[in-house]
């Protein structure tokens, strides 16, 4: 006997990532609508439906009449197993079609441990996994977000990849999509027409060749394509669409609030950063802007609580103006302002009081490394005394517990700064108990969480050797040994992910047949620890004939041809050799609004650039 | 302050909403809508609501219960038009009224236990011979944490069994107060157990249950 969808709702745990039916969420007539989109998130339902950029788009592309844009997460392994036994394809959680008929499957890849959810969603979904596999009568499957700067390791996977910021280039793609459609589709036509849209990457047009060491020797567009790619960017955040609701969803999910996205880009240029370095340049959005959106939001969702989203909050040049015109009908209505990534110092003493500040963000901060020579080459612009004098704040107003963030690894890093690392928090233990106001009676904590570094292109740091796995154990022994008291409390990230990480990070098109056959020998959820194992990969590549140190602990040269440089994300190679000069010689560089340092980003005469 | 009783309908999609997780729909729900609720006072402010009654999940409601309590006053038909324009597919308030029984005086709940007839042959039949037997022992889990044997027999003697044309249904009464709840889970189950024993083999027979309405001790409908 086999089951129906509806059955499997009976049988699995927590049915609600699997049902739809949520305030917001958008349903059509299918037969009214001429483009049906499936937007996949490569992970759970909790972790998807937290992700701003799909609600954006989401929104958009229903705002349109004749396209239906539907959401599909990863299936857990219940549910999956399920799904499999019973032949029920990949469905759309609005109209539970399989979305194997649909016109578009879009992903968005945020990280590079996704990519193998990426593989079974499209296995799941009756699809073959490679673009060459596929023919017109099959869905255009493309991707977006952070990880298609360098979408090479997933090139074979997808008909194209879709570079910067969706808004408008996507609705472009729909329109020639319309076109094409109308006159008989055919496929290649299709993307060879796409390819000429700014921001539109189609990788089959593309041939790579290698030199006899394994690098690239060249890259050749064919068929008329661009020979560089340049992203894609909204000149006017202002003006550009933002929902003025999101789906609510019924089970608890990871980020279940209002966001309301207050600028793009990030001035800092913290050179480990690549987040810092392609989203530029800085754009904002005006006050009047985020007041309305927000307060359109809360009313349209219920929510409780909306954060201000954007890279580093408190860089939000009108913060002060903005805030008290938020809080006005926020504190009224009883709705929650939360501030992620803000700096707590520098606000009016009133201004900390009504955002309650200490209570929301707890004591966070992210010094990155442990001395100021290392965050100097790194060009992370926290100071030691900054980050005591707020602690000292924190501690005369009640708090007890301290939260600091570093990173392992990095290029340059010594054994000195790893013990700088455990200096630093003994700084703070030390300056709770000489802070005469200390809370009576109470010890102090402070929790030390630390990642390993991982290079990621277009930053000033795409041609470091990462770390080997035996480096980074070794330092986080020595941490270990450096760390003199209980008080502190030491978190440390899993080196083999790290590894892999960065593997796939600066890989190339090479690297898709590793993807293929992990996939073939079960690794679908290498993104969730408790699934993630190491040595299956180790085994792939060892079978193919692939060196996982070639692409996670080689040093390049400035004049090697890197897999993603046919892609443009408006910093320059230039400007990055510069960057990773000054790193080396511990040198730091201005932030956008102190003095443009001439990445490139400017030839969009847009945002901070112009001001 | 004034007390309101909320009376919806939890159906189709919306059974698959938890009691946590439908707590936190209607607190949502109310905050779109607009009702001009009492907020609960302390760290977390969010508007009061309660049940008194939480329906499993998997299992729809056709009269549930909800309480809250307003700050100002606003129309009782307007209350329940201002929800129903905000709620999601599945959940619809049918009225808003004044309390006349307090929530510790629910005592019983009336089921229908629906099995589809193509999921199994003779399943009529069946579901008489399983109730024509002296007793059915079923394990319970208790609130400790531990489980007792409760004999479900007593129980279901005034069990309706009525035809339709797609599914055979089960109407029963059930205890369910403070003290004691008996979840109509344990007869399809132990239904199930007869029907493996019967046949061998898994037989998973899928059972809709709906919870029709809720019951005083002298099986009024609690109002």
């Amino acid at each position: 006997m086999s089951y129906t969808l509806e059955d499997l709702f009976r049988l699995v745990q927590k049915p609600g990532r699997y049902t739809g039916g949520e305030m917001n969420s958008v349903v059509k007539d299918k037969e009214k609508v001429n483009i049906r989109f499936a937007f996949c998130f490569p992970d759970l339902y909790e972790v998807g439906m937290s992700h701003l950029g799909m609600k954006i788009l989401y929104g958009l592309y229903n705002e349109v009449p004749d396209i239906w844009c539907e959401r599909v997460f990863m299936p857990d392994t219940d549910m999956e197993e399920l799904m499999r036994q019973n032949g029920i394809k990949l469905f759309g959680l609005e109209s539970r079609d399989s979305i194997d008929t649909f016109d578009f499957i879009g992903f968005t890849m945020q990280y590079e441990l996704s990519y193998t959810a990426a593989l079974n969603m499209l296995d799941l979904a009756g699809l073959p996994l490679r673009s060459l596999e596929r023919d017109s009568s099959h869905p255009i499957v493309i991707a977006g977000g952070p990880c298609v700067s360098n979408p090479e390791p997933i090139a074979d996977f997808f008909d194209l990849f879709v570079l910067g910021e969706g808004e408008e280039v996507s609705l472009e793609l729909f329109e020639l999509y319309r076109r094409h459609k109308a006159a008989g589709f055919d496929r290649d036509k299709f993307l060879t027409e796409a390819a000429k849209i700014e921001g539109v990457y189609v990788p089959s047009l593309y041939e790579i060749s290698y030199k006899d060491d394994g690098t690239i020797a060249s890259v050749t567009p064919v068929n008329g394509a661009p020979a560089k790619v340049r992203k894609r960017i909204i000149e006017d955040l202002d003006r550009v669409y933002y929902p003025d609701r999101f789906v609510v969803p019924f089970i608890d999910i990871v980020h279940d609030r209002g966001m309301s996205e207050i600028f793009r880009g990030c001035v800092r240029g913290c050179r480990f950063c690549q987040a810092g370095f392609i989203y530029r340049p800085v754009r904002e959005k005006s006050p009047e802007v985020i007041d309305a959106q927000s307060r359109a939001l809360c009313e349209n969702t219920g929510y409780e609580e909306f954060s201000l989203s954007s890279l580093s909050t408190s860089d939000y040049s009108q913060l002060e103006t903005l805030l008290p015109r938020l809080l006005d009908w926020a504190e009224k209505q009883k709705t929650n302002i939360s501030l992620p990534s803000l700096r707590v110092d520098g606000f009016s003493e009133e201004l900390a009081a009504r955002l309650n500040i200490l209570r929301r963000s707890g004591l966070t901060f992210a010094p990155e490394a442990g001395t100021q020579r290392l965050r100097d080459a790194i060009n992370k612009n926290l100071t030691e005394d900054e980050i005591l004098s707020t602690a000292r704040k924190a501690f005369s107003a009640g708090w007890t517990s301290v939260k600091l963030y570093f990173m392992s690894g990095l290029p340059t890093e010594t054994m000195e700064d790893i013990e700088g690392i455990a200096n630093l928090s003994q700084k703070i233990v030390d300056s709770f108990y000489k802070n005469p106001d200390k809370p009576k009676g109470k010890g102090v904590n402070v929790s030390v969480s630390v990642s390993c570094f991982v290079p990621k292109p277009f930053t000033p740091f795409q041609w470091e050797p990462q770390d080997t796995m035996e480096m980074l154990q070794e330092k986080q022994k020595h941490l270990r040994d450096s760390v003199k008291t209980k008080k502190i409390s030491l978190k440390w990230h899993d080196a083999a992910t790290s590894f892999l990480e960065g593997v796939f990070a600066r890989g190339d098109r090479r690297l898709c047949a590793v993807l293929e056959e992990a996939f073939k020998r079960g690794c679908k959820r290498d993104a969730w620890g408790e699934h993630f194992n190491l040595q299956t990969w180790i085994d792939v590549m060892n079978d193919l004939g692939v060196d996982p140190a070639f692409y996670a602990n080689r040093r390049r040269e400035y004049d090697e041809i890197l897999p993603w440089d046919h892609l443009d994300f408006g910093v320059s190679k230039k400007f990055l050799i510069r960057e990773n000069q000054l790193a080396h010689q511990s040198r730091t560089t201005p932030n956008c609004r102190q003095s443009c340092s001439g990445c490139g980003a400017a030839v969009w005469k847009k945002g901070v650039c112009v001001e | 302050m004034k007390e309101i009783r909320i009376r919806f309908k939890k159906i189709g999609r919306a059974k698959y909403i938890s009691h946590l997780d439908l707590t936190r729909t209607m607190i949502r729900a109310v905050r779109r809508a607009g009702i001009p609720v009492w907020y609960t006072e302390g760290f977390n402010r969010h508007p009061y609501v309660t049940f008194a009654a939480p329906l499993s999940l998997g299992f729809e409601g056709l009269n549930e219960c909800m309480d809250t309590r307003l700050v100002e006053d606003m129309p009782m038909e307007e209350m329940v038009t201002r929800l129903n324009s905000v709620l999601p597919e599945g959940i619809e308030v049918i009225k808003a009224s004044d309390p006349v029984m307090k929530p510790g005086d629910i005592a019983f709940a009336q089921y229908r236990l629906s099995f589809l007839k193509g999921k199994f042959k003779g399943i009529e039949g069946n579901i008489r011979e399983f109730l024509a037997r002296d007793s059915i022992l079923v394990e319970k889990k208790t609130k400790k944490g531990d489980s007792k044997k409760i004999d479900l027999m007593p129980l279901l003697e005034k069990a309706a069994i009525e035809t339709g044309d797609s599914a055979v249904m089960l109407e029963v009464t059930l205890p369910c107060s403070s003290t004691e709840t008996v979840n109509p889970g344990l007869i399809s189950a132990a239904l199930n157990d007869f029907l493996t024993e019967k046949y061998g083999g898994e037989n998973t027979l899928f059972c809709d249950i709906t919870r029709r309405d809720l019951l005083n001790a002298e099986g009024l409908p609690f109002e």
